[in-house]
């Protein structure tokens, strides 16, 4: 059998404020994770760096240490790597008042 | 007895010895064609995030789809007990809401089918709500059920799209009800986009439940809210007379004869359509788990 591999829309079309961060995302099967994040729309302010959580139990969250500036205009992209995650996977920003990007957050998975 | 009723037993009575010695199989009571037999340990098997329709702008989607994420493959991992893992492999398929009162989410395998006759729906689940909090937490999950969207063949005489729905009401507004319930009626349609080719509706909106008759169930929660124990669920329907026939839950089989589906014209792009539905809500500002060890879909043909 071939090895699992997912694409998993796990934030779409939602305008992220403030302390942003995608659902939580249980991925312990996989072996190595592409986070994309798509501007829908032109994002509004100066824009964070997104940067990629881990987790032991998919409530408590510590940043793993990837990250990747927010994209600064509609239809960019941002893009997070990671080899060595656990069994959690999520994305998280912090936007400052007034500042906002509509997203679409896909997580790409592999065994 | 005839030689052809011989030959008819002699294969049945094959055909469940080759089930029973099958330890994947053999916890199922399949149809003489099994359809699709879902072991989460081979992947997500089909069950995808349930998509709402729109139109030029995906601010057209209906709220109540937007809020839907993808399922996810777990173990059932818990903070204070590690991976619980499901029946037959570490594997379940998990439909997770987002933590908010009301939540909803679900998840969709979309086939079509080639004969209208009997088909079975059976599956082992189990539900919790996240453990974020040190109670037990039994009223946090308000709802999980499933769904079919069928629609006739494009031939067929007066055609329908009809929507069996079924949901094991858990608790609502904290208060714990343990039924069952169907749905008869779905949300009006609306256009989505400026154009005139898609339409869109919520039938999971929370109007319009129905009681079960008899559909009082208490099942097997576990004493903390991380302890799950696997459910067994069957659902039969006739897709000639477009009728459900059995419903069974556990040791409980339930009365069908006041159940009623969801019935509405036959849409344009829907012909034979054979859609699964597996879906779960929450009660509190937590997120509801509605776990699946595996399913079977089956049919008399």
């Amino acid at each position: 059998m071939l090895p699992e591999n997912i694409t998993s829309v796990v934030s779409r079309n939602e305008t992220w404020t403030g302390a942003a961060a995608s659902e939580p995302h249980e991925a312990g099967w996989a072996r190595e994770a592409i986070i994309f994040v798509r501007a829908l729309k032109e994002p509004k302010g100066k824009q964070p760096v997104a940067r990629v959580e881990i987790s032991p139990d998919g409530m408590r969250w510590v940043a793993e240490g990837t990250q990747a500036a927010m994209p600064i205009e509609q239809d960019g992209i941002a893009v997070m790597r990671v080899h060595h995650f656990g069994n959690w996977l999520r994305v998280a920003a912090d936007f400052a008042d007034g500042c906002e990007s509509t997203v679409l957050v896909t997580i790409h998975l592999k065994a | 007895m005839t030689a052809s009723q011989t030959q008819i037993e002699m294969t049945e009575a094959v055909r469940l010895a080759l089930l029973r010695a099958d330890p994947e199989l053999s916890r199922f009571d399949p149809l003489s064609r099994i359809i699709s037999h879902d072991q989460f340990a081979n992947g997500h098997c089909g069950w995808s995030q349930l998509v709402g329709n729109y139109e030029n702008d995906l601010d057209t989607m209906l709220p109540g789809y937007a809020q839907h994420t993808g399922a996810m493959l777990s173990t059932l991992a818990h903070w204070d007990s590690g991976s619980h893992g499901a029946m037959g492999s570490s594997y379940a398929l998990k439909i997770a809401t987002r933590p908010k009162k009301g939540a909803q989410n679900v998840a969709i395998k979309r086939h079509t089918f080639r004969h209208r006759g009997r088909i079975r729906f059976e599956l082992y689940f189990t539900f919790k709500p996240e453990a974020s909090e040190l109670k037990l937490s039994e009223t946090d999950v308000r709802s999980i059920g499933f769904l079919f969207d069928l629609q006739a063949g494009d031939n067929d005489k007066a055609g329908e799209r009809v929507m069996p729905h079924l949901r094991f009401l858990n608790a609502l507004d904290g208060k714990h009800l343990q039924k069952w319930q169907f749905k008869r009626h779905t949300s009006p349609f609306q256009a989505v986009g400026n154009g005139e080719k898609t339409l869109s509706h919520y039938h999971l909106a929370p109007e319009g439940w129905e009681d079960l008759p008899s559909g009082e169930q208490r099942l097997c929660y576990n004493e903390i809210a991380t302890k799950v124990n696997w459910t067994y669920l069957r659902f039969d329907f006739d897709l000639k007379e477009m009728k459900a026939l059995e419903f069974q839950c556990n040791d409980r089989q339930f009365d069908m004869s006041g159940y009623e589906s969801i019935r509405i014209p036959a849409m344009k792009n829907l012909w034979c359509m054979l859609n699964f539905c597996l879906f779960a809500e929450t009660d509190a500002d937590k997120r509801a788990f509605l776990y699946v060890d595996s399913v079977c879909i089956s049919g008399d043909f």
